[in-house]
């Protein structure tokens, strides 16, 4: 990548880059330390010294912060300081950053699957290529399909995989026992829904919750899941836009079925909404991912003994019942004047299995780096959870044959279509392959992405 | 300044001539003004015209590959298609329709009190009608946000001490609408009821006067005296909340974040989402320049319908 054309004038990407950061400067502000100028090569400063910013939020912040002692025992010479910018806010100011050319970025940053294609799409050189400085030494350390999502084309990594999580189905096995509902024996959800109605007429609970006018974008976590157990997603692996495959509709129609039989609770209101359903016990399953287990455990103590977990059925019969939902990312800033310190800090939390396994027991965030889970805090039986092995449960589904998912840049919109689509689905009974046609061909038309069929 | 600029009258003075004190003082008498406007100036054409111009410039691109794309006028074509938009139109405008002249209407009855020698203690009222304007809007977006949650907010839980169910103020279309129009008359109505007030202690006092002594009650001093000594103050809060609404970001941003099912998705959220959201930062600029079109436009209709007539 060139900043300046031919004839040494300013190259027009350049510039546009400056007018995006006075915009973004314009509307967001600006903030502190980093360098000027976005690179993006790698390999910029010394390895073992140096002093670096590193930007996370809540949970994840406190435990890189938690590693820091044993990190500088070994690089005695790199000072790291972490910020806890907070989540969603960090979205923002890391968008603000890129389109200021990498103004005021951290050395490195902590990010999502679903932003991270977007940042690399919009702003080329806006994160550093991690294979000069010796990412793809790391390519089979992770669970499958991760390393598709840093490199999606085989050269340049964007970043290194963090946190995967797997699809789950945590649920109140006490409820689905005086149902009398054998909660092992689901193979499909349609068997579910059944079950579903059964659990309802006898004990008043709902099957699960919906955030139904998608007060918060995770509304759409649940569908997206059952589009996963397709082996599906808003996008093809070449960005082609198949949210209205057979897949996606089918997916909706389940969701459909359910709500119009009266199993879903309406969870408006985003994550306040989901701990007081949690806590009074409105929803007898809840389908979320890894991470979760010990949001339950630490929301309802005085529930153990009554929840169980497993993967969630399979959408058609034999399908598969595993998927990772989710996975977060270290990036470092192509801006970023420590560019190889900041390497050697990533390096250290995610590709040795004792930094990975202090994070799970700080915060249980379960590491995609499969040497992590011979330890045996991975194996231990959770009294909470009934003696199961829970860690065993989700590492199975980790290491299940797992497609990449194709995020794109364009995610953010699809994720508002869908959301839209959801809520018009469970608020107004409209029709799953009609509103999902029209979220597909309006997501066409903003995007210019042509259809998969 | 004429007489600073004209030179001497009379043959040229020779080169060899002393220059004359005066001019020197004077010429730094006309620099002088400069100078000291060349601060705000400097600032003024770095955050503001700069991210203009330049915002104007990427609203003729878009990103394609990473790559920015000169695409002339496609994003402003792609306005006029986009449903999204259109519904975020619909809804500032109906904001603009419901609430601004019902918090004018009720700005201008504070006004009326709050001018009143029958209030006792007007100071205090004036400084607690007004203060709203003062708290930061984040803050009051979080608070209203709190006060109105189904299940634990304070106002439900008033209500259901009366019997009632609780109201899902942030979580269904219709009344997230009017949550939204309940939080911004809270907020700017002591505003425009400061700026009204200020207008009528202008109106002179005789001409209540000359009413009473024509045997006109209250409501006829209130039509023929204040409403029209009212006119220009009235004009300017209208416009004043009409831009206000039209770039309405922060209290729907907070308190729905558009939602739900786009209910309070006004422009200034659109805006932000494509720019920060979906990263499309030149159909966020043109977004931008048909909001400035928007509020021009709506600023002259509002000039002419309530402006002086000649």
């Amino acid at each position: 990548m060139t900043d300046r054309d031919s004839a040494g004038h300013p190259a027009r990407r350049h510039l546009l880059r400056m007018g995006g950061g006075a915009l973004a400067l314009a509307l967001a502000g600006c903030t502190g330390s980093g360098a000027a100028d976005a690179g993006g090569s790698g390999g910029k400063g010394d390895p073992r010294k140096g002093r670096i910013t590193v930007w996370s939020w809540q949970g994840p912040a406190a435990e890189l912060k938690a590693l820091l002692p044993k990190f500088n025992k070994e690089f005695p010479d790199i000072q790291v300081t972490v910020e806890d910018i907070g989540n969603p806010a960090i979205w923002d100011k890391i968008t603000a950053g890129l389109a200021a050319g990498g103004q005021g970025l951290a050395d490195v940053l902590h990010i999502g699957v679903d932003y991270l294609p977007g940042y690399v799409e919009r702003f080329p050189g806006g994160l550093a290529d991690l294979a000069p400085l010796g990412a793809t030494a790391h390519k089979d350390a992770f669970a499958a399909g991760l390393w598709q999502t840093v490199c999606p084309d085989g050269k340049r990594v964007d970043a290194l995989p963090w946190e995967a999580n797997s699809a789950g189905f945590y649920y109140r096995a006490d409820l689905f026992e005086k149902a009398g509902v054998d909660v092992g024996a689901l193979q499909t959800w349609d068997e579910t829904v059944e079950a579903g109605k059964r659990l309802k007429a006898r004990t008043g609970a709902h099957l699960l919750g919906i955030d139904k006018p998608a007060s918060q974008p995770d509304a759409a976590n649940f569908f997206q899941l059952l589009l996963q157990l397709q082996g599906a997603f808003y996008f093809d692996l070449e960005g082609r836009i198949t949210l209205d495959s057979p897949e996606a509709v089918r997916a909706m129609t389940l969701i459909k079925t359910m709500n119009d039989a009266g199993l879903v609770s309406d969870l408006a209101g985003g994550w306040n909404a989901l701990m007081s359903s949690l806590k009074r016990g409105t929803a007898a399953v809840l389908p979320w991912p890894t991470w979760f287990g010990g949001i339950i455990q630490e929301q309802v103590p005085a529930e153990a003994g009554k929840w169980k977990v497993r993967l969630p059925p399979a959408v058609r019969r034999g399908g598969p019942t595993a998927a990772t939902v989710n996975s977060t990312h270290l990036a470092v800033a192509g801006s970023s004047t420590q560019q190889a310190a900041a390497w050697t800090f990533v390096e250290f939390a995610l590709t040795r299995p004792a930094s990975q396994v202090g994070i799970y027991r700080g915060k249980g965030i379960a590491p995609a780096l499969l040497k992590a889970y011979d330890d045996p805090v991975f194996h231990e039986p959770s009294a909470f959870f009934s003696g199961q092995r829970k860690g065993e449960i989700f590492l199975s589904a980790l290491k299940a044959p797992s497609p990449a998912v194709n995020y794109t840049g364009d995610y953010a919109r699809a994720l508002k279509l869908v959301t839209d689509a959801q809520s018009q689905v469970l608020l107004k009974g409209a029709d799953p392959a009609k509103v999902l046609g029209e979220a597909a061909r309006e997501l066409a038309r903003q995007t210019g992405r042509k259809a998969a069929r | 300044m004429t007489q600073v600029a004209a030179p001497a009258a009379g043959p040229a003075p020779a080169a060899a001539a002393p220059r004359p004190a005066v001019p020197r003082r004077r010429r730094r008498g006309r620099a002088a003004p400069y100078l000291f406007v060349l601060p705000a100036l400097l600032l003024f054409a770095a955050f503001k015209l700069y991210p203009i111009g330049w915002s104007f410039l990427l609203s003729l691109h878009r990103t394609v590959g990473g790559a920015e794309t000169f695409v002339g006028a496609d994003n402003y074509l792609r306005l006029a298609e986009d449903p999204l938009l259109w519904t975020a139109l619909r809804n500032t405008l109906v904001i603009l329709v419901v609430q601004v002249p019902l918090m004018l209407a009720l700005a201008t009855g504070l006004a009326v009190a709050l001018d009143s020698t029958l209030l006792r203690g007007r100071p205090v009222f004036r400084l607690g009608f007004f203060l709203p304007m003062v708290t930061g809007l984040v803050a009051y977006g979080i608070v209203f946000s709190v006060l109105l949650n189904k299940d634990y907010g304070l106002v439900n839980w008033v209500f259901g001490r009366f019997g009632a169910d609780p109201v899902p103020w942030l979580t269904d279309p219709m009344w997230a609408r009017i949550s939204l129009g309940l939080a911004l008359t809270w907020h700017y109505t002591g505003y425009n009821a400061v700026i009204l007030l200020a207008r009528l202690q202008t109106v002179p006092r005789e001409l209540y006067d000359a009413v009473a002594v024509d045997g006109g009650g209250a409501l006829s001093a209130f039509r023929h005296v204040t409403l029209p000594g009212l006119r220009p103050a009235l004009l300017l809060t209208t416009v004043l909340s009409t831009i206000g609404t039209l770039q309405l970001f922060d209290e729907p941003y907070v308190l729905t974040g558009g939602g739900p099912d786009n209910a309070t998705l006004t422009i200034g959220v659109y805006l932000y989402q494509n720019a920060f959201t979906y990263f499309d930062f030149g159909y966020a600029s043109a977004i931008a320049y048909a909001l400035t079109v928007l509020v021009g436009l709506l600023g002259l209709i509002q000039f002419r319908l309530l402006g002086e007539k000649p």
